[in-house]
């Protein structure tokens, strides 16, 4: 390498490492942005209202007041409303990606007749918003099957394949796993379900697990339908509990941000031990479509 | 795409077996796709054409709904500019924000891991919480934004209480959350291959020129997916009005949805709220279709390595 060439290399490293630098900075300022909310949040959960109309507030409670939460889960009943949105997504998740596995098999590997009309009217209804159909679905829930107050119109849908996009993320990742390993099962004697549960389910774990994050977070985010098919208070949901809450104590913003924070908690959790799947899981919807 | 394989006649008997087990794996996506997808669209549009309020049996009125709808309904009209705004500013704001930051997670720097870990963490908060938490920052007297207002000399701002300012003040939230953009749009950029930047920098193309002609053109089928994704997302908007300001002040945040809930679930007419429910989706319907229309212009394609 000549010595300009060399030279050239050399400041271009210097250069490097100065963007990589300012790089640095703009992305600490940018995650404090992302997390100073959730700080000023808790931070205010334990103050005293006294203290949070001081001018000019401070960054860190005078005293930790985790006694606010305690006065807090009087009124705001966090483990009972935890339950019971446990109770909507525990068996939503199982049910969407059992079911959501057996039809993307069935898209990915298997032949039958009507396979193209099949597929195309559930990748068609990926695309229609789930709003358009909320009146008639609530009409045929509690008219027709007469379940008012009840959890079962939330959690029945993800019986029925859990929703064609995770049918489709399932479908896409079957197709990529080599059909060798199905074929040489087909030739040991296994039937399609044996192929299905003893080679296919083992190879798309990861898609299993991300379908699963992907409903939890739907119903987690969830508050609509939620507050259309559940009416009486001892069935609320952390949602809806919180909602209510804030109606109810409209001032008292310290025990309104620790019933937030309460509510923050569980996803925060649940991500932090989850968060490769996450990660991943979401990565995966991006390069598969 | 797959073809219907012409089987010789000797191994039908396989086949007959083999679509017996498809058809009961995709029994549930059956009366999935029945009962809560295609018969619900239909009775949608049947419903609309009818007074129904889930009291009396309903009357058949024809297109009454639609007329009154555009003619005398109060709040439609803002309801739709309300939305297409928020749909719009959530949309430019989170895509060219996470963008940004996914490009500045994509260089050497330390921690990468726990950043992005970072930016994702709004995602998995509960969405009426999100906006119960943040209710109080936008707070009138003794939120932290007037706080900041006040430190710089400006006056106050009601954001979320004042008609003009609770859109973009409620787009702030939805960008904050578009942690998941910035995951996609990572990934999206470690796929490109290295060797055309290296080909470029030895050309001596400098950053904006690569950044132009390379990254972007090899990340525009990404970045339409998540354009789609988040317009079709934001154009549905309906938790902020839920949660917190239902509807107001005045008619600002009336998404198109929450104007749906409205007229189905607290006044109960059920036949009107059909009719909007369907011209919400002709308008997103619209959306959709014009961004798919103009995509064939300017996602760039490879060619080959993705089926």
């Amino acid at each position: 390498m000549s010595e300009a060439a060399f030279g050239r290399l050399k400041s271009k490293k210097r250069k490097d490492r100065t963007a990589n630098l300012i790089t640095l900075v703009v992305v600490v300022l940018f995650a404090v942005f992302v997390l100073f909310p959730i700080w000023w949040i808790f931070r205010t959960s334990l103050m005293t209202n006294a203290e949070i109309y001081k001018y000019p507030p401070s960054l860190l409670p005078a005293d930790w007041l985790f006694s606010n939460y305690k006065k807090t889960l009087e009124i705001f009943k966090f483990w009972k409303y935890l339950w019971n949105t446990m109770i909507i997504i525990v068996p939503s998740c199982l049910a969407g990606t059992f079911t959501a596995t057996l039809c993307g098999y069935a898209f990915a590997r298997l032949r039958f007749r009507g396979k193209q009309l099949i597929w195309a009217l559930c990748v068609g209804s990926m695309l229609l918003p789930a709003m358009v159909t909320l009146i008639p679905l609530y009409i045929g829930w509690t008219r027709g099957l007469g379940l008012h107050d009840s959890y079962l119109p939330l959690i029945l849908p993800y019986f029925c394949g859990g929703g064609a996009f995770n049918i489709f993320l399932i479908r896409q990742f079957i197709v990529s796993i080599p059909r060798e390993l199905d074929q040489a099962a087909t030739i040991d004697g296994a039937g399609y379900f044996r192929i299905l549960f003893s080679i296919i389910v083992p190879a798309i774990r990861p898609a299993m697990i991300v379908v699963a994050l992907f409903i939890f977070i739907t119903l987690w985010n969830d508050l609509l339908q939620q507050m259309i098919y559940i009416n009486s208070s001892d069935k609320f949901t952390i949602a809806l509990g919180l909602t209510n809450f804030r109606g109810q104590l409209k001032q008292d913003w310290s025990l309104t941000m620790a019933a937030t924070c309460m509510s923050f908690a569980p996803g925060v959790l649940f991500y932090l031990i989850g968060q490769k799947y996450f990660v991943e899981g979401i990565t995966l919807t991006g390069m598969k479509n | 795409m797959e073809t219907i394989d012409k089987s010789p006649r000797r191994r039908s008997h396989i086949y007959a077996s083999e679509a017996r087990v498809a058809y009961i794996c995709l029994i549930p996506a059956f009366i999935g796709l029945i009962f809560l997808t295609y018969l619900p669209l239909l009775s949608v549009l049947g419903i609309s054409l009818t007074n129904w309020t889930g009291l009396a049996a309903p009357k058949f009125v024809g297109i009454d709904n639609y007329i009154q709808l555009f003619k005398t309904d109060p709040y439609i009209k803002d309801s739709i500019i309300a939305t297409i705004y928020f749909a719009v500013l959530s949309v430019a704001g989170s895509m060219i924000y996470s963008l940004f930051i996914a490009m500045l997670l994509n260089r050497k720097i330390p921690a990468r891991g726990f950043f992005r870990a970072v930016f994702y963490v709004p995602y998995v908060l509960p969405a009426a919480a999100i906006y119960v938490g943040w209710s109080w920052l936008y707070e009138a007297n003794f939120g932290f934004f007037n706080f900041l207002l006040s430190e710089v000399g400006l006056h106050k701002v009601l954001f979320i209480a004042d008609s003009s300012h609770v859109v973009p003040s409620l787009s702030l939230i939805s960008v904050w959350l578009a942690g998941n953009l910035i995951v996609i749009f990572l990934a999206g950029l470690q796929n490109v291959p290295s060797v055309y930047h290296e080909a470029a920098e030895m050309d001596g193309a400098n950053g904006w020129q690569r950044f132009r002609h390379i990254t972007l053109p090899c990340m525009t089928p990404i970045i339409f997916y998540n354009l789609l994704m988040s317009l079709i997302a934001n154009l549905q908007v309906v938790t902020p009005a839920l949660s917190l300001t239902n509807g107001g002040p005045g008619n600002a945040s009336r998404f198109m949805t929450y104007l749906m809930y409205d007229q189905a679930f607290v006044n109960y007419k059920l036949g009107y709220a059909c009719a909007t429910t369907f011209v919400i989706f002709a308008i997103l319907a619209a959306f959709t279709g014009v961004l798919f229309k103009t995509s064939k212009g300017w996602i760039f394609d490879e060619g080959g390595d993705d089926k």
